[in-house]
C-alpha cells in the first residue's frame, strides 16, 4: 500500500476520545480521513481535533471509498454485523473488544476477513504490553520452576465514562465485568498458559442484568504443563489489582498499576527477596495503544495476521460462553437475607 | 394484583439505601422496577438486577416524566445536596401527583431535628425549626413540601431514619479507614446514641409504607430499636480488625474549648463570610449587577461542559463537604479533635422512639444490631475492605 493508510474510526466514545484518535493523529503511517457516529454531535466534536478534511458522518457506508482501514469502537452489539460490513467493502479492521457477543458471530466474521484476504485485528491493546512479553520469557526460563498456579484479582469502583451508557445493557453489552475487563484477562492468560479445558465459574447477576463481580477457576494445558488458577473480577470493589504467578522456585508478580514490570519474589539464602524486570531492550515506542496501532498498520502494510487476530477473539469469547452457560450465583449473604421472607409482617 | 406487580420507581437508586431497596424488590418478587440513574458510572449494583435502569437528572422536571411513567409506587430516596435537596423532591413530587402515583415514600432523615437534637425531640410531635445546618434544614424543609403534596392528595408517607448501616455503606467503610489512619476518637467515652437503623429493617419499613393506608401523611423514625451507642458502633468495627486498634477517648468539653480557640474573629468572619458568598440569595443579588451576570453566566456555561461527576466533584470542593467520622484536626498537645459535625452528631443523646412506626406501620426491627454487624461484616470481607 502507497502513501498512508486513510483511516475511519466508527463510533466517537469515550475510548476513541481517550484513546484511539489520539493513537491515530500521532502516527506517521495514518490519516484519519472518517469520523463516524449514530451521534453527529460526538464526531464533530472529535473533528475538531483532526481537521475540516476530515469526513463526519452517521453512516459507515457512507465513507466507504474513503477509507482503507476502519476502527470500530461501538457498542458491543454493532461489532460483529459492522465488521463483517466493512471486511465485505474491501476495508480492513481493527475492532474494540468484544469483536462478537458470541463465539459464532466472531467466527464468521473470520471466515469473511479470511475469504477477502484482510486484516482482521482485535483490540487487546494489553497483548502489547512490556508485562506480557516479561512473563512469557520468565516462564521459558524457567525462572518460577514449575508452575503451580495463579491469582489474579482486578477490580475498582466504575469509574468509565461511557458516552452512550451501552454497558449497563445485557443486550448491547453481551455481558458484565467478565465480557468487559475479564475478555483481557482470559485473553491475556490463554496467550500464557494455553487452552482451558476445566472451568468453574460464579457471578452476581441476578438473573437478566449483568455481572458487577466474577470468580473463575480454570486449569490450562499449555507448553508450560497443566495449571490451575483463579481469576476474580469487580466493577463494585478495591480487589489487589495484581497477578500473581507461583511455581516451586519463586512467583512473580504483575501489579496493574504499572504494567511495564514484573516482581519475583524467591527465597535467597533462606531469605525472601525480590527483583523487578523491565524490558531494557527498545520493545516498541510507545503505550500499548500504540503498539496496537503500529502492529494493525505493520499488518495491513505487509500482509501478515495482525498479533491479536480475530481467531483468538473466538478463543476467548468460547471461553466467556463456558463461563455463561455454566454460571453459579456468587454467593452473598448479606443480600440474600430476605429470599424466605420478604413479606414483611407475614 | 398487589403493588409488586405494579410499575415502581426508585430515585436514589445507584445509592446505598436506593441499591438495596431494588434488590429486595426484586427478592419480594417485584416484575416492573424502574430505577432512576443519574450518574451511569455509579450503576454496577444495580445493573446486576432484572429492573429498568432510566437515564434522568431530578433537577429537570422533564426528564422525569418519561422515567416516572406510569408507576404506581415512587420511592424517593436521592440525596441532593443544599437547595438541591428540595427542588429535586419538589420535581418528583409534581411528576408523581401528575402521573396520580398511589403512593410516595420520601426517605427523610431524623437529622431534621438538627446533627445535635434536643431531648425533646425524640418523638415525631417535636416541630420542625431552622438549625442552622444547609443538609438538615433542607431536608426539613423537602419534608414541609411532601406534606403540602399530602394536603393536595398525593398519598405520602414520610421516613425519618438516623444511622443507616449496612453492606455498602459508607459508615463502616469510612469507618474502617479512620480507624486504621488512627483518626477516631471515642467522644464522651462514645456514650452518644448512635441510633442505628440496618438498611434491611428500613426497607421493612418503606414496605410497610407502601401497604398501610393509615401511614398516609405521617412522618415517621425508623431505627432499630436497640439503645446502641457510638462506643457501641465503633467497637464492633475495631473488633473486625486484625490486630485492633486502640482508640482514645475526648471529651465534648476538650473538643468545645478547641474549637473556641480556634474560631477568632478572623476564623469565624471566614467561615460566615465563605457562607454569605455561597447562598443562593447573594448570588441572586449578584445576578442583578450586569457584569456580574456575565462572568457567573460564563462560569455557569463552563462548568456544564463537563460530565456530571466532575460538576458535582467541583461543586462539591467549592461548597466544602460536611465531614463524617474520621476527619480531624490536631490540637497543639498532638491530640486529635474531631470536627463540629461528628462531634454533634455522636455526642448527643436523644434516642429516636419508634413506637409510633410499631402502631401504625406495624413495623418491628426483625434485623439486631447483633446479627446486622455480622452481615456487614461478611460483605466488607467479601469487598476487600477487611
Amino acid at each position: 500500500m502507497l502513501g498512508k493508510i486513510r483511516l475511519g474510526i466508527l463510533g466517537c466514545g469515550a475510548i476513541t476520545q481517550n484513546a484511539h484518535l489520539p493513537t491515530a493523529l500521532r502516527d506517521p503511517c495514518v490519516q484519519v480521513t472518517a469520523l463516524v457516529d449514530a451521534d453527529l454531535n460526538r464526531a464533530r466534536l472529535l473533528q475538531r481535533f483532526v481537521g475540516p478534511s476530515c469526513e463526519v458522518t452517521e453512516r459507515f457506508s457512507n465513507v466507504v471509498g474513503n477509507v482503507d482501514a476502519v476502527i470500530i469502537a461501538m457498542p458491543n452489539h454493532l461489532h460483529a454485523s459492522t465488521t463483517i460490513d466493512a471486511l465485505k467493502a474491501g476495508v480492513h479492521v481493527l475492532c474494540e473488544k468484544p469483536l462478537a457477543l458470541t463465539a459464532a458471530e466472531a467466527r464468521a466474521c473470520c471466515e469473511v476477513a479470511t475469504r477477502k484476504g484482510l486484516v482482521l485485528a482485535v483490540g487487546m491493546n494489553r497483548r502489547f504490553d512490556d508485562r506480557r512479553v516479561l512473563l512469557r520469557r520468565a516462564l521459558e526460563d524457567e525462572l518460577l520452576g514449575s508452575l503451580t498456579g495463579y491469582d489474579w484479582q482486578c477490580g475498582s469502583p466504575w469509574e468509565w465514562e461511557t458516552a452512550s451508557g451501552f454497558y449497563f445493557s445485557r443486550a448491547q453489552a453481551g455481558g458484565g465485568v467478565l465480557m468487559d475487563v475479564g475478555v483481557h484477562l482470559l485473553d491475556s492468560l490463554l496467550d500464557w498458559f494455553g487452552p482451558v479445558n476445566r472451568v468453574d465459574y460464579q457471578h452476581d447477576d441476578w438473573g437478566g442484568g449483568i455481572e458487577a463481580n466474577a470468580l473463575l477457576k480454570l486449569h490450562h494445558f499449555g507448553r508450560f504443563g497443566e495449571i490451575s488458577g483463579s481469576v476474580k473480577l469487580s466493577r463494585t470493589y478495591n480487589l489487589t489489582n495484581r497477578l500473581m504467578v507461583s511455581g516451586s522456585a519463586a512467583r512473580a508478580v504483575l501489579p496493574e498499576a504499572d504494567r511495564s514490570l514484573i516482581t519475583v519474589h524467591r527465597l535467597l539464602g533462606g531469605h525472601e527477596a525480590s527483583m523487578t524486570l523491565r524490558l531494557t531492550e527498545s520493545y516498541s515506542p510507545d503505550e500499548s495503544f500504540s503498539r496496537q496501532m503500529s502492529d494493525f498498520v505493520e499488518s495491513i502494510q505487509s500482509h501478515r495476521e495482525a498479533t491479536v487476530d480475530g481467531w483468538q477473539a473466538v478463543g476467548v469469547l468460547d471461553l466467556v460462553e463456558r463461563c455463561y452457560a455454566q454460571a453459579r450465583r456468587l454467593s452473598e449473604p448479606w443480600a440474600e437475607l430476605d429470599k424466605a421472607r420478604h413479606e414483611v409482617g407475614a | 394484583v398487589t403493588w409488586l406487580q405494579k410499575p415502581i420507581f426508585v430515585t436514589g437508586a445507584t445509592g446505598f439505601i436506593g441499591g438495596r431497596i431494588c434488590e429486595r424488590l426484586v427478592l419480594a418478587g417485584a416484575t416492573q422496577v424502574r430505577a432512576l440513574v443519574h450518574t451511569v458510572q455509579h450503576a454496577p449494583r444495580i445493573a446486576r438486577l432484572p429492573i429498568t435502569l432510566c437515564t434522568g437528572d431530578l433537577l429537570n422536571r422533564e426528564s422525569l416524566r418519561p422515567a416516572v411513567g406510569d408507576a404506581r409506587v415512587v420511592i424517593h430516596c436521592a440525596l441532593g445536596q443544599a437547595s438541591g435537596i428540595l427542588r429535586c423532591t419538589k420535581n418528583l413530587l409534581e411528576v408523581a401527583a401528575d402521573a396520580r402515583a398511589d403512593r410516595f415514600i420520601h426517605m427523610s432523615t431524623a437529622a431534621v431535628y438538627g446533627e445535635k437534637p434536643s431531648p425533646s425531640c425524640e418523638t415525631e410531635h417535636a416541630p420542625l425549626r431552622r438549625t442552622g445546618d444547609s443538609y438538615c434544614d433542607n431536608k426539613a424543609r423537602a419534608e414541609r413540601a411532601v406534606s403540602r403534596f399530602v394536603r393536595r392528595g398525593l398519598p405520602a408517607v414520610i421516613l425519618r431514619p438516623s444511622i443507616v448501616y449496612g453492606p455498602y455503606s459508607f459508615w463502616s467503610t469510612r469507618l474502617l479507614k479512620a480507624l486504621r489512619e488512627g483518626h477516631v476518637a471515642l467522644i464522651d467515652g462514645g456514650k452518644g446514641a448512635c441510633n442505628t437503623t440496618y438498611v434491611d429493617n428500613l426497607v421493612d419499613a418503606v414496605f410497610l409504607a407502601i401497604e398501610n393506608q393509615h401511614a398516609v401523611g405521617e412522618s415517621f423514625f425508623i431505627t432499630d430499636g436497640e439503645q446502641i451507642t457510638w462506643g457501641d458502633f465503633v467497637r464492633a468495627h475495631i473488633a473486625m480488625m486484625n490486630p485492633p486498634p486502640t482508640v482514645p477517648s475526648i471529651s465534648s468539653e476538650e473538643v468545645i474549648t478547641h474549637y473556641r480557640q480556634q474560631l477568632g474573629l478572623w476564623a469565624s468572619s471566614f467561615s460566615e463570610a465563605r457562607r454569605v458568598l455561597l447562598s443562593v440569595e447573594f448570588r441572586k443579588m449578584l445576578l442583578q449587577i450586569p457584569a456580574c451576570e456575565r462572568v457567573l453566566s460564563a462560569i455557569w456555561s463552563r462548568l456544564q461542559a463537563f460530565d456530571q461527576g466532575t460538576q458535582q466533584r467541583l461543586k462539591a470542593k467549592i461548597r466544602g463537604t460536611s465531614s463524617t467520622i474520621g476527619l480531624l484536626t490536631l490540637n497543639e498537645n498532638g491530640k486529635y479533635i474531631p470536627d463540629l459535625t461528628t462531634w454533634a452528631t455522636e455526642s448527643h443523646t436523644v434516642f429516636f422512639r419508634i413506637d409510633k412506626a410499631r402502631q401504625v406501620l406495624g413495623y418491628t426491627p426483625r434485623i439486631p444490631f447483633a446479627q446486622g454487624i455480622t452481615l456487614v461484616e461478611q460483605w466488607l470481607r467479601f469487598a476487600n475492605y477487611l
